[in-house]
């Protein structure tokens, strides 16, 4: 500003005076490469710390549940009574002193009952293998969970997407019928229906779930056709002659996906939870079939003597619906455009 | 005139995950007590950070003040601890934001709102500050107020909520005012209403105003002096008449000549090509030189100083060096020249 | 406001009307029946039975007899307990439930409400990460396991509280305890989403800005309008105590209304189970009614505006 300033600046290269070349395409070009919505929402999914050990976890169940009951030299049926109540033993693990076949007294069944086998789970009062029951179980409490969640999936998205695209009168009748459905809270609804069978399946389970599951899928779905039927780019094709069929499934379900998507993430823990919630007032799965939650359940039985019986099985549904839970909200945030910078 | 605000050599830096965004890079400016300064800049050039410095609100941890002094009545406020801060905000320098529709909490009656600084700052009684609070409701305009004070945010428009939010500003009469668009997110004729409001309050009141906008037809209308703010840098700076009809740096003829007149009807409207710079690696020269289509070889090598036009008059280019070639303005620019020519003959007569 | 309120009164007692519609006829289609749980009965005792409940009429006749027995408030009688009126072991079951998800919802909400705001204060600090995984676990970890490790760790290893029972307060920690955590994980989640928005919003810029100090910001600006959306998910909660008291009064044999409904599915006794189906229902439609009073009345937007916006 004073003048040692500018007598500093009368030393610069005289060449830098020259005019610079200006070229106004160079300055449009976008420095960061464009990414696509879904693109970008699996980096973020990535991102995020909780999302990515919920995937690993979840990983892990699959293949456990997917591999081990067929590469088990059991079934989860075959009953050895001679062998029944072993406490767990795994190879090379039992050397850290842990699932080393001891009880919690510390007394080796193993060794009394002279077997030589390694239930890495242990077996339950009927000699059957407890890692083959687990991981079938665990293969049951899934399909329980796929099979509500894609019926509540396909009945709440058709719901919830006419009751808000054609709106009106059709939306109000539709929902007084959900406010019906919303009246009676959600097990007790469960636990009515399940008792219209003598011997509840995975199908009827999985059913009973969806009679009132699909009402809380419709209500999501309602809310985002509600606000995006009306946005502009909706209007403009509209205004532009689009039948509904075009505007339904080229406008707004894609923007409704980020939203199903998450509530489905989010239903299928919780089907598992409420087919473990039954098994444990005795309407679940019977046996010789076994889910997560019924081997909970009877492993509660005898908890005091076999504690083994319950925390694995107890251990297995809390890390199946913590990853499920962790993978859903990790994708809520990724797929939630707000967060989208 | 007595300084009252002195800004020295102003570095703000925000901690991302992409890395340090170099939001305020070394600007300088000072007022004076009752004075009107505009600072004007599109988003993200750092006219807004620079402010919430003075507030001392940059947010913390991610946004650091990373160099320099905020003298206020020589006191550094970049010095000052949270608590002591606490004692400034408000009472001293107070802060109007853009959107009056989220400016305000929603569940707390505005008379709460306003008198709760009073009651912080002044040690005053309840009836007394209620008192002083349908006053205030009154000088900023606002009917009834006696009524209205008992009321919630929903229940004002848009322009009543931005009066309120004035109102509460002038609760512990500050010296110094700072006001972020306060008129962006109003209507034109609400605007123009804010706007000769505060002209009002400042008359009768004295306080001094620091107006950030994007808007220049504000700024004619309100300021006395004006810094043009460009990635994080004052490039300009000057009185309203200088800036407007003798502008320097390329980038102000650039907004000057964006801004549509009456007299450019049917004319294309001219727009500055390309985009502001990333502030996580700022440019080395001018930080415009990119987008300027009379940059010279020196605004991509080095950073440009302030050189001096007039006694009140800066501006950072190194059209501005003895050693530059002469160019030839835009004609919008031209064209504003002579109109300063012609408004100092007609003011001559 | 107050044709809103007889309007929602309205659509209430029509919800309740098709509920109790509907379970009366789910019931009339179950199989199975209660007395072939019990001792062997001869042709004519059982005619007798049948006789006396009204089965042997039409099921319309059925329908409107029980219909008009419940507008006075008469659920029938037990088929299990003989003679005995459902609503009077309705009644006398009703105690310890109310008292453990009264408890659960309080000690659930306050603490989570506190480990929320704490994690939105000290967001992105390993406060508000530790309180993440815990309120992820709460969330995912079933009541009942969770019940049933308190039970044997706490009450059988370490003796430090009673395995089971309902003889006195120490009696109701652990089974309050087990509801409670579901409680505290959903409210402290929930609590710690709407703090952080509230603390990045304008109002909370424009009260630092006025010099108000950090406790000021926190207690009287922030605290109140995180609050408010917490209110909306007091009703899914207290369905969730509900049902979370059928398992947790089993295992730990308290006396309440969960641990009858469950007794009652195993020996199929219809009317108590419709009776309590009922009652939940009723109960549920209920606290949804007043947690919307209850937000219309701290909410000054929807206050004013009378009705919701």
């Amino acid at each position: 500003m004073d003048k040692a300033q500018n007598e500093k600046q009368l030393k610069i290269n005289p060449e830098l005076f020259q005019p610079a070349e200006y070229d106004p395409s160079k300055v449009e070009v976008i420095t960061r490469p464009s990414l696509t919505f879904w693109k970008d929402a699996s980096r973020r999914l990535l991102q995020n710390r909780g999302a990515t050990f919920g995937l690993i976890l979840l990983t892990i169940i699959l293949c456990f549940a997917l591999f081990a009951p067929i590469f088990s030299s059991y079934k989860y049926s075959d009953q050895n009574l001679r062998h029944a109540k072993l406490p767990p033993k795994m190879p090379y693990i039992e050397k850290l002193g842990v699932m080393d076949g001891k009880d919690k007294d510390g007394f080796d069944w193993y060794a009394t009952k002279k077997v030589d086998k390694y239930y890495y789970f242990g077996t339950d009062d009927l000699g059957r293998d407890q890692w083959t029951r687990i991981w079938t179980g665990a293969r049951i409490s899934l399909l329980i969970g796929l099979i509500a969640a894609s019926v509540d999936l396909l009945i709440g998205v058709m719901y919830g997407g006419i009751s808000g695209y054609y709106g009106g009168r059709l939306d109000t009748i539709m929902q007084r019928l959900v406010e019906v459905l919303m009246g009676v809270p959600y097990l007790i609804v469960v636990i009515l229906f399940i008792l219209l069978f003598e011997e509840p399946g995975v199908l009827t389970i999985s059913l009973a779930m969806v009679v009132t599951g699909w009402v809380s899928m419709s209500r999501v779905v309602r809310g985002q056709i509600l606000k995006l039927k009306n946005q502009e780019y909706v209007l403009a094709s509209r205004t532009l002659g689009s039948p509904d069929g075009r505007l339904i499934f080229k406008h707004l379900l894609p923007n409704v996906m980020g939203p199903i998507i998450v509530m489905t993430m989010f239903t299928i823990p919780s089907a598992i939870f409420a087919e473990a919630f039954l098994s444990f007032i005795g309407l679940g799965i019977k046996p010789p079939l076994a889910s997560l939650g019924s081997l909970v359940s009877d492993g509660y039985k005898s908890i005091r003597t076999y504690p083994h019986l319950m925390m694995y099985p107890a251990l297995v549904i809390s890390s199946l619906i913590l990853s499920f839970n962790l993978v859903a909200d990790g994708l809520r945030d990724a797929l939630d455009p707000k967060m989208r910078k | 005139m007595v300084k009252l605000l002195e800004v020295k050599d102003l570095y703000v830096s925000f901690f991302t995950h992409a890395g340090e965004v170099h939001a305020v890079r070394g600007v300088d400016f000072e007022l004076k007590k009752g004075e009107t300064l505009a600072i004007v800049g599109e988003s993200g050039s750092g006219k807004s950070v620079t402010t919430k410095a003075v507030m001392g609100l940059i947010p913390k941890p991610s946004g650091l003040i990373k160099k320099g002094e905020i003298l206020f009545e020589g006191k550094d406020l970049a010095k000052m601890k949270e608590s002591e801060l606490q004692n400034v905000r408000g009472k001293e320098i107070a802060m109007i934001f853009q959107d009056p529709m989220t400016s305000l909490n929603p569940t707390m009656t505005i008379g709460k709102q306003i008198m709760e600084g009073m009651i912080k700052h002044q040690k005053v009684s309840k009836d007394a500050a209620l008192k002083k609070t349908i006053e205030l409701l009154d000088l900023v305009g606002i009917p009834q107020p006696e009524l209205r004070v008992k009321q919630y945010p929903h229940q004002f428009s848009g322009g009543m909520r931005q009066r309120v939010v004035i109102a509460m500003s002038l609760a512990c009469n500050p010296k110094l005012l700072i006001a972020d668009e306060p008129t962006t997110a109003l209507d034109v004729t609400i605007q123009a209403q804010i706007l000769e409001l505060m002209k009002d309050i400042q008359k009768k009141t004295g306080v001094a105003i620091i107006f950030i906008t994007h808007d220049l037809g504000v700024v004619a209308n309100v300021a006395d002096r004006v810094a043009v703010m460009y990635a994080g840098k004052i490039i300009e700076t000057g009185t309203v008449d200088d800036v407007f009809y003798n502008p320097q740096h390329p980038y102000t003829w650039g907004l000057l000549a964006s801004m549509p007149d009456m007299d450019s009807k049917g004319d294309e409207l001219f727009s500055i090509a390309g985009t502001p710079p990333d502030l996580i690696a700022p440019p080395k020269g001018d930080a415009f030189a990119a987008r300027n289509p009379f940059a010279l070889k020196a605004d991509f090598e080095l950073q440009p100083p302030m050189f001096k036009v007039s006694n009140t008059h800066y501006a950072s280019t190194w059209l501005l060096h003895p050693d530059a070639p002469e160019i030839t303005p835009p004609d919008a620019v031209l064209k504003r020249r002579n109109l300063r020519t012609k408004a100092g003959e007609n003011r001559g007569k | 406001m107050g044709r809103y309120v007889l309007q929602r009164l309205f659509y209430m007692v029509f919800t309740l009307f098709l509920i109790t519609t509907l379970t009366f006829f789910l019931m009339k289609l179950l199989p199975g029946s209660p007395l072939q749980n019990q001792e062997k009965l001869t042709a004519e005792q059982r005619e007798v039975i049948l006789e006396k409940y009204g089965l042997n009429d039409p099921v319309p006749v059925q329908y409107v007899r029980y219909m008009k027995n419940l507008v006075q408030g008469d659920l029938g009688i037990s088929f299990k307990y003989d003679n005995r009126e459902v609503s009077t072991i309705i009644g006398e079951r009703i105690g310890p439930s109310a008292q453990l998800g009264f408890q659960a919802l309080m000690i659930g909400t306050l603490i989570g409400i506190l480990l929320g705001s704490i994690a939105a204060l000290r967001h992105n600090t390993w406060v508000d990460y530790g309180s993440t995984v815990i309120s992820v676990l709460g969330i995912s970890v079933p009541s009942f396991v969770l019940a049933a490790l308190l039970q044997y760790y706490v009450g059988v290893e370490l003796r430090w509280l009673p395995v089971a029972m309902w003889k006195g307060f120490e009696y109701t920690i652990l089974p309050t305890l087990a509801l409670s955590v579901f409680v505290i994980a959903q409210v402290s989640r929930f609590m710690r989403t709407e703090m952080i928005e509230v603390l990045h919003s304008d109002y909370i810029l424009l009260a630092r800005a006025k010099g108000i100090s950090g406790s000021g910001i926190i207690l009287k600006h922030a605290l109140r309008n995180a609050l408010i959306p917490v209110i909306t998910i007091l009703g899914p909660m207290a369905v969730n105590l509900m049902t979370g008291t059928l398992v947790i009064e089993r295992i730990f044999a308290v006396p309440g209304l969960g641990e009858q409904f469950v007794l009652s599915i195993m020996v199929n006794d219809y009317t108590i189970i419709m009776g309590i189906t009922i009652f939940y229902s009723a109960l549920f439609i209920l606290i949804v009614f007043i947690v919307d009073i209850l937000y219309g009345i701290i909410d000054p937007r929807i206050r004013l505006a009378g009705g919701k916006s």
